[in-house]
């Protein structure tokens, strides 16, 4: 066997980053049809509340991170369609409100350590056999919600107006995707890092659609490319001990890069 | 009893935004098998009319039942098969082919955790045939023509087997003889399958020899049950504010 794998936190980061890759580039796919990109990079911020929470209180960080990023994902679906306010004004303000809110209690409960750092970019160090069970769980729950729903969800980011008077409850199926969107991008924090993870969501999809296939096969690519990234992250984080999140997006970026220029008209 | 319940019923409908009237006490029934066109000059409320049939636009004042109730209280969306004004201007990186797209008709029909049935694949071919894309059906959405989109727009809503088919200017930005085509597809589709159809159009031109009733909307709404009538009479002119001599000889002229 690779002497990588002859480490047990590594099979544990292997599997975890790979149920990451899947749920965050199939639900990405559909976050970014909707062009909503930034809502992932909003609830990544959101679950640093949670995290901060958990490390200051003595709470799970991850369940912690989970509950916020949900709460916070209801609250902003809540404003944008009972204020119409701007959305990306509304993510903007979370954005920066989370962090802000995040950092205060970290500084206060003074838990500024290396701990928070692996929280921001991802560690492959971090995973603990309890997150593993806890992103296994939560994983199958929303792979099953995206799969059950993925025609909707489709439909939906095509046209939001003629879904609706399909028949289909367009509102309701929102808030089950960004509640989902939000759940994974809690259990991501671990292996990619708050502050990273809204690229392993919207790139591989956004170099998925250079490709102009259609959508089984755009979805297809798009996992394909996450989880090469993921594992060819993890690879060179632990050969050049490098933060994961870091290795993974970079190793993303060169997928797009490649994408871009391989379908240049 | 089939024609007794209207499958719309307006009654003394009004849209009002900021005290201004977009729709002013408009009441009329559409009936099965009706083929109708409104017509009416821009931003007399077509789109409007047509937005509060189907839910997306709350009336001010006035009642409308669809099949019978009430629209919060209509469930069976699948028999009303929707094509919007401007469908056809996808977003050309969309990642859809044809066929993805007429399945999407099929969303709203399948149960819950079941894969595509025989049914549906069959209704997806079956509505692409009619529309005359199937053999569009592999290509990019964004690489078709305008009027060929319109058609695989017209395919999705035909899958989910509407029983009311209706479309807000299906044919802006296509030449007149894929006009006709597509208005000879239409009355084809009202008459072999017994599908309703309405339609929004500034082309009264190319249909005027062959709809069944006539809507003119500008705030007010006529309703002409004889079109070749209805062409010349005075009330219409009026609200399309142009002579209506101009509309009669311009149908001639086909
Ligand atoms: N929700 C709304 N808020 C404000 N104004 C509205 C609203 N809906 C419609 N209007 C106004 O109502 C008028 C009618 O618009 P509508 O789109 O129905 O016209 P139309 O007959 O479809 O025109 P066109 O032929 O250009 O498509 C327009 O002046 C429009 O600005
Ligand atoms: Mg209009």
């Amino acid at each position: 066997m690779l002497e990588i794998f002859e480490y047990e936190f590594m099979q544990r980061a292997f599997l975890a980053g790979m149920i990451i890759a899947t749920l965050a580039s199939i639900s990405g796919t559909f976050v970014v049809l909707r062009r909503y990109s930034m809502i992932s990079e909003t609830l990544a911020h959101s679950a640093l509340v949670g995290v901060a929470v958990g490390l200051v209180a003595g709470f799970n960080p991850l369940w912690m991170a989970v509950i916020i990023a949900i709460l916070s994902a209801w609250l902003i679906e809540y404003l944008r369609y009972s204020f119409s306010l701007y959305s990306d004004a509304v993510l903007a303000i979370f954005l920066s409100g989370s962090l802000a809110i995040a950092v205060i209690i970290v500084s206060l409960g003074g838990a500024f350590n290396n701990s928070l750092f692996s929280y921001l970019f991802g560690s492959i160090l971090a995973v603990s056999d309890a997150d593993l069970i806890t992103i296994f769980i939560f994983g199958i729950v929303c792979l099953s919600v995206l799969l059950i729903f993925a025609k909707e969800f489709y439909f939906i980011a095509y046209d939001e107006e003629v879904a609706k008077t399909s028949g289909i409850r367009v509102r309701l199926l929102s808030f089950l995707l960004v509640t989902i969107v939000a759940i994974i991008i809690a259990l991501s924090i671990r292996v990619v890092g708050s502050l990273l993870i809204g690229a392993l969501m919207v790139i591989p999809t956004v170099s998925a659609l250079q490709y102009r296939q259609g959508f089984a096969k755009t979805l297809f690519i798009s996992l394909f490319f996450a989880i090469f990234s993921v594992a060819s992250g993890m690879t060179l984080s632990f050969y050049m001990s490098l933060p994961s999140g870091a290795t993974i997006v970079l190793s993303i970026l060169v997928i797009f890069i490649i994408s871009l220029v391989a379908n240049k008209r | 009893m089939k024609f007794s319940l209207p499958i719309f019923d307006v009654k003394n409908l009004y849209f009002i935004v900021d005290d201004q009237e977009i729709l002013r006490n408009v009441s009329f029934e559409i009936f099965a098998q009706d083929y109708i066109a409104i017509i009416g000059p821009n931003g007399g409320g077509k789109t409007t009319l047509i937005r509060i049939l189907l839910g997306l636009e709350k009336e001010t004042k006035g009642e409308v039942r669809i099949f019978g109730k009430k629209i919060k209280d209509f469930k069976e969306w699948h028999k009303i098969g929707y094509v919007p004004q401007r469908a056809s201007h996808v977003d050309a990186s969309f990642p859809a082919t044809t066929q993805d797209v007429v399945k999407m008709g099929r969303t709203s029909k399948r149960k819950l955790f079941s894969k595509e049935s025989q049914e549906d694949k069959l209704r997806v071919e079956d509505a692409m045939r009619k529309m005359d894309v199937y053999h569009l059906k592999d290509k990019m959405i964004g690489t078709l023509s305008g009027g060929q989109r319109q058609r695989v727009m017209c395919a999705r809503a035909l899958a989910s087997r509407p029983e009311i088919l209706i479309l807000d200017e299906p044919n802006t930005g296509v030449d007149v003889s894929s006009q006709q085509r597509f208005y000879e597809l239409l009355r084809e589709l009202n008459k072999k399958e017994k599908i309703t159809i309405v339609f929004i159009t500034h082309d009264i031109g190319v249909i005027a020899d062959d709809i069944a009733r006539l809507f003119t909307i500008n705030q007010k709404a006529v309703i002409c049950n004889n079109p070749k009538e209805a062409l010349s009479c005075e009330d219409m002119s009026d609200l399309y504010g142009i002579d209506a001599h101009l509309i009669h000889n311009h149908k001639h002229e086909h």
